[in-house]
Parts: structure tokens; sequence; C-alpha cells
């Protein structure tokens, strides 16, 4: 335990001292932060639907440990704040210290053990230790899903400016600033990019594609993350070239109002996932799209597939799809061939969790890597069970904890790999692209990161060539 | 004395600790079902996949899931085993399902003696498995509270005096105080149900719904949060 700094407030140069990550100094609570963690967490139980979840957990919670052995972080440590269950604990007995009957009364009689600074500090600090991949959740007998208390504590922690910057400085843009995405790209950038990577398609690939922009009416807005068009350039031409060698060209556009897929508010506020799925769905309505289509992308995936319908009326809510199941369809269509021959080398795929967890996106994939991938080899385990890349959460944005991703998150993942000797590792994820790279250069693999559409951007065989 | 006490035990403090234990569930469980009803009416979302988050739950009722996670095995194996002792012994035994029949005209099919024997022996050594398993996992050892030790034990009082008490010629000491034992413990046991994480009686079942409503959110809670800390109109 650490020296408890809690007799009065702290300067937010002694909280940063205490964080491994950088926060808004300017941002974070300086007064009674034990006092306005409570109300916070009261404002909170209060408006959502997080009581009833919480209250659960707090009463059945068998503090067996089964989860122990599920999550990466604490296979590598063995150190008991790492185990799943301790670190919802931390929350949790607040919750039932403060918030429930017994937990006032047990206070009154045994002494109450009053919330501290440093009890907050540690939140601040083990919740973003956590990826919240929910592999533990699986192992959970009562059901208890860590990642949703690691979603709420952050939450509670961001209310009071206890957050990365990193996180912070990139929803500021998407929702205030000019450009209005988290990587900062001015849309006529975005234009000469997509007009650049057409060329780039028509000069390799002598198919002239179009990657239509602000088109109405059209099946599916497509959304990936803006980083995409910077960083993984390779995969949307995989993207641009699939739909247009199965004749979708039409039938699909770009938003020029709003193009951007990320949302971090799924990894530490409600307030700002609502505000930027809101985005998505403004812009949909906007070009009166039938259908949201994200890119390759996890949390884009998963915040949009799971609260699209949250935010944008239920059953009114445009349909969401991730550009792993389009292409899956045409596969399974036969709309598009795959030559065997061009990828030889070994391949393995990543499963994202946020794809991969409940079961959503996992064969897929694989169908389509195997059809043409001759060496094809699995990494174990996968699918919903499969080991988190170890940026997972939002950390992997987090430049200055790129130390611990490597180091501690992600070892497990990189024995893995490792042990797969492949030379192409599939990640349909851009969180897990670049922490994977990361993890290779890191951990000294020869392996290298790409995207499954990059892969059938390869191989894909076009009429015209 | 020991009469009285045993007819204390018997009469009034069984159907006092039956009693509370219904309520206590029964209230666990209807305010469970309202906070689910309540969350599910402010849910911007009003799909729940039930059935599959009920067989999440069933999963958790067959002994192969309790193999999966390697660390672990033997100890969640263990509380299997516990689990199928704890909830046979007691419903099933002739004895038992005899009190029932005498009271309230109700029967069920009844273990064997025999195998009544072996459950408990069974249960037993469950028992003390679960607490070395925890003594000796670092982590659960950690984290574990005094309900988690004293529970356990507290299990291992009514199995013990049961056993004794049909099995008279192993007694060491008047049988009536077996007796009296068995009562009391099973009874302060059943009290405890509602208010212990023995609740998960009744709360197991909805765990995993409790969890799915807990990820639909409420539209516009992230703004009146905002607004009730103060923070109308701020950035991000």
């Amino acid at each position: 335990m650490q020296p408890d700094e809690s007799a009065g407030a702290l300067t937010p140069e002694q909280m940063q001292e205490r964080l491994s990550y950088n926060i808004e100094k300017d941002e974070v609570y300086t007064g009674d932060m034990p006092a306005r963690f409570l109300e916070v967490f009261a404002a909170i139980l209060k408006h959502s639907n997080y009581r009833q979840v919480i209250d659960n957990y707090s009463r059945v919670t068998a503090r067996c440990a089964n989860c122990a052995p599920s999550c990466q972080i604490y296979q590598h440590t063995g150190a008991p704040e790492d185990v799943p269950c301790y670190r919802s604990h931390l929350l949790i007995d607040v919750y039932r210290r403060h918030f429930t009957l017994r937990g006032v009364l047990e206070g009154r009689l045994r002494g109450f053990e009053p919330l501290t600074n440093d009890s907050i500090l540690e939140m601040a600090e083990t919740y973003y230790h956590c990826t919240a991949c929910r592999r533990c959740t699986l192992e959970c007998p009562l059901g208890i899903d860590h990642g949703l208390v690691t979603h709420l504590a952050r939450y509670i922690l961001s209310e009071l400016g206890l957050v990365p910057r990193a996180l912070v400085i990139s929803v500021r843009e998407q929702l205030e600033g000019k450009t209005g995405n988290t990587s900062a790209i001015p849309f006529p950038a975005i234009a000469d990019t997509i007009e650049f990577l057409a060329e780039e398609i028509e000069e390799e690939k002598a198919l002239k594609v179009e990657i239509p922009v602000d088109q109405e009416d059209r099946d599916y807005i497509f959304f990936p993350a803006v980083s995409d068009y910077i960083m993984e350039a390779d995969t949307l031409m995989g993207i641009a070239t699939l739909i247009n060698a199965v004749g979708d060209q039409d039938k699909w556009t770009i938003g020029s109002q709003y193009l951007d897929g990320i949302n971090y508010g799924l990894f530490y506020s409600d307030w700002l996932l609502e505000r930027i799925l809101r985005k998505e769905i403004d812009e949909a309505q906007r070009l009166r799209a039938k259908a949201i289509l994200i890119g390759e992308c996890g949390h884009a995936s998963r915040s949009a597939k799971a609260f699209i319908r949250t935010y944008g009326g239920g059953d009114k809510a445009p349909p969401v799809y991730n550009i792993i199941e389009y292409t899956y369809r045409k596969f399974k269509e036969g709309a598009f061939k795959l030559n065997p021959d061009v990828i030889t080398e070994k391949v393995t795929y990543h499963d994202p969790c946020n794809l991969a967890r409940t079961g959503w996106i996992v064969n897929e994939p694989r169908e389509i890597l195997r059809s043409f991938c001759k060496n094809y080899v699995e990494m174990t385990p996968n699918g919903s069970q499969n080991l988190c890349c170890g940026g997972g959460g939002g950390s992997v944005s987090v430049d200055e904890i790129r130390g611990y991703r490597t180091g501690v998150t992600g070892v497990k993942k990189a024995e893995q790999l490792a042990a797969t000797g492949a030379k192409f590792l599939v990640a349909p994820c851009a969180n897990c692209k670049k922490q994977l790279k990361e993890l290779i250069q890191d951990h000294d693999l020869d392996m290298e990161v790409v995207g499954l559409h990059d892969l059938i951007y390869k191989a894909i065989v076009l009429e015209t060539s | 004395m020991l009469d009285n006490l045993l007819e204390l035990a018997r009469g009034p403090l069984l159907k006092f600790s039956l009693l509370l234990m219904a309520l206590g569930l029964l209230r666990a469980v209807l305010l469970q079902i309202w906070e689910l009803g309540w969350a599910w009416s402010r849910a911007g979302d009003h799909f729940i996949p039930w059935s599959l988050t009920l067989r999440r739950n069933l999963a958790w009722l067959l002994p192969w899931r309790y193999l999966r996670v390697l660390e672990r095995r033997l100890y969640n194996f263990t509380s299997f085993l516990f689990h199928v002792g704890v909830i046979l012994v007691p419903v099933c035994l002739a004895g038992h399902v005899a009190i029932f029949k005498e009271s309230f005209g109700i029967s069920w099919p009844q273990l064997p003696q025999v195998a009544a024997d072996w459950l408990t022996g069974l249960t037993l050594l469950a028992i003390a498995g679960l607490l070395f398993g925890r003594m000796t996992h670092r982590a659960s050892r950690e984290m574990s509270k005094p309900q988690d030790w004293l529970l356990p034990l507290l299990c291992a009082a009514p199995f013990i005096s049961g056993w004794l008490a049909a099995h008279p010629a192993w007694c060491p000491v008047d049988l009536r105080a077996i007796y009296l034992v068995h009562l009391l413990s099973a009874e302060l046991l059943l009290v405890l149900v509602p208010f212990s994480k023995l609740v998960h009686i009744v709360l197991f079942w909805v765990s995993q719904g409790s969890t799915e409503l807990g990820w639909r959110f409420v539209p516009g809670s992230g703004e009146r949060v905002r607004v009730t800390l103060g923070k109308e109109g701020q950035g991000v």
C-alpha cells in the first residue's frame, strides 16, 4: 500500500506522479476528490441503467478468482491486483459501502472506511491496465462482466478529469474541432487521399474504381477508423477494390460531413459514446443511407453495432454491418475470385476482441482466408476465447504506456504469435494493428501485420487484368 | 432444558428461518425484476436476447464448463461437486422429505441413506477443498471477505451434525445436542441466505440478463449526468 495522501486535496502534479499515462492537468478536479467521486457515481447511477447490474454484482460475487487465469495480464504478472475480480471490487465495494443500506449499516457498526484519494488513484491506474477485452467474463459462473465494471469506473473517473489525455484530445477534435475526426485530417486532405487511392488501384490493378462521396440513397454509408486513411491505406484499397469488383460501386458512399468510425466513448464515457454515434446517425440520415458499414475496426464496429439501436430509435435505427460481414456475403455469393497462388507465406488470424468475444465475427474471415491462403494456421486460443492484442480499451492510443502494453499486457499475445511462425498476421482492427506492430517490433518477431482486405487486394482476380 | 431448546429449534425457529429465507429471496427476486424492468423501460434499445442470456447461465450447470480454465480446474470442479451435495442432501434426504410431507403434505423423490452418506462425505471434502483452494490461491485469499471463509464452515456444521444424527453409534455426545447443533446451524444458514452472497441461489438465474441490460444505455443519460454535475454546456 502507498502511504495515504488523502488528507486534503491533491495537486494535478501529485496525481500525475501516480499515473502511468498523461492526464490533462488543467482539466482534472482539484477539490475534495472522494466527495466528487461519489457525486459523479450517484449522478450516473441515477440517470443510467448501471444500478441494477452493479447491485447484482455486489450481492453475488464469490471472489473465487476463477477469472484470474483467463486474464493475460494476470497470467504474466501473477499479481493479485491484476485479477479481474479484484479490480472490479475496487468499484463494487465503493458502491456497496456508499449506495446500499447494508453497506451504510455495516459502516456504522464496524467503522467507516472512507473513500480516499489513494483508492481513487489506484482505480484511475488499474482500470487503464485492463484492456476491457472481456475474456474473464466468459469464466465467471456468476456472469459478472468485468469489462462493464471497467467501463463504468472509467466513466466516473473521466468526469473527474482522470482519463488519458491522448483519448480526450482525439475526442475533442472529433466532436468540437474543425476537422471533425480523431486524426484531425481536414476533409480536403481526405478527398485527396481518396483520389490518390483510386489512382493507385488503377495503376496496380488496371481497375477503375469509384469511391463515392456524399451520394444519397445508397445501401451503405461507410465509416472506417479515420486513421486508416493515413495508416492503413492498403486496407481501404482492398475494400474499395472489392466493392468495385463485385459491381457494388454505386451502392456505397462516404459522407463528407462525418466519416470517422472511431468512438473512444466506448472506452470511457457514455456521454461521448452517444454524441459520437449521433454524428454517425445524422450523417446516415443526411445521405438517406440504408445501412451503416464499419471498416476494419473492432471497437468502431462494436460501438455502432451495440449502440446505434440505443441512440437511433431501436428498430428504426439503420442496421450496422462490419465490412467483413459484407465481404463474406459476397464471398458466399461467389461474386469475386481470389487467386490461391498469390499468398504462399504462412498466414494467421488475430481475433479482435470486439468482433469475436461475443461470437459475432469468428468464422467468416477464416473461411475467406482458408479459401486462398494455402498455408493458413490458427493460433490458440482463438475465436471467442482469443487473447487480446494487449492494446484494447483505448490503451493503444496512449503512447506513453507502450512499454506496459508490449511488456505486460501483450506478452502472452507475443508468445502466441511467435508460436505460429506466420509471416502474415491478419488483424482486421485499426487498434489491434497498431498494437501488434509495436508488439512485433518490441519482441523482435518476423511478421507483417495486415488487414483482411490487404490480402484480398493482393489476391483478388479482376476480369480486366 | 435441552429438550425445550430442541423443541424451539424444531418448531418455531425452523418455521421462522424458512419463512425469513423465502421472504428474503422473494424480495431479492422481485426487486431484481423491478430493477430489470425499469432498466428495460428506460433503455434506448429494447431488444434483449433472453434465451441467449439464459443459456449462458444454464451452461454453468454443466460439470464440464468448470474444467475449461486449467489453473483453477480442480477448485472449480470441487465447487461444482459442493453444489451438488449442498443441494441434493438437504432437499432429498429421506428424513427431511418425511418432515415436509408431515407438515405440508407435499413430497418428492428421496435419496437412499447410503447415497446421502456418500454425498455428505463428498460435500465435506468439497468444503475442505474449497477452503484449501481459497487459502492457497494468493489472489483469491487476498480478495476474500469474512463471509467467504465463514459460510463454507457454517455449511459444514449441519452436514457433520446431520451425519452423526443419522449414525448414533458414532456419536460421542448426547444425540439431542447434536440435533440441536444440526437445527441451529442449518437455521442460521437459511436466515443468512438473503443477506449474504448465498442470495445467488436466485440471482444467479438473472445475472447474465442483468449484465445484458447493464449494456442497454439510456439515451440522453450522459447529458443528464453533466447537468446534475453542473457541467452543462462545458466542452469535452
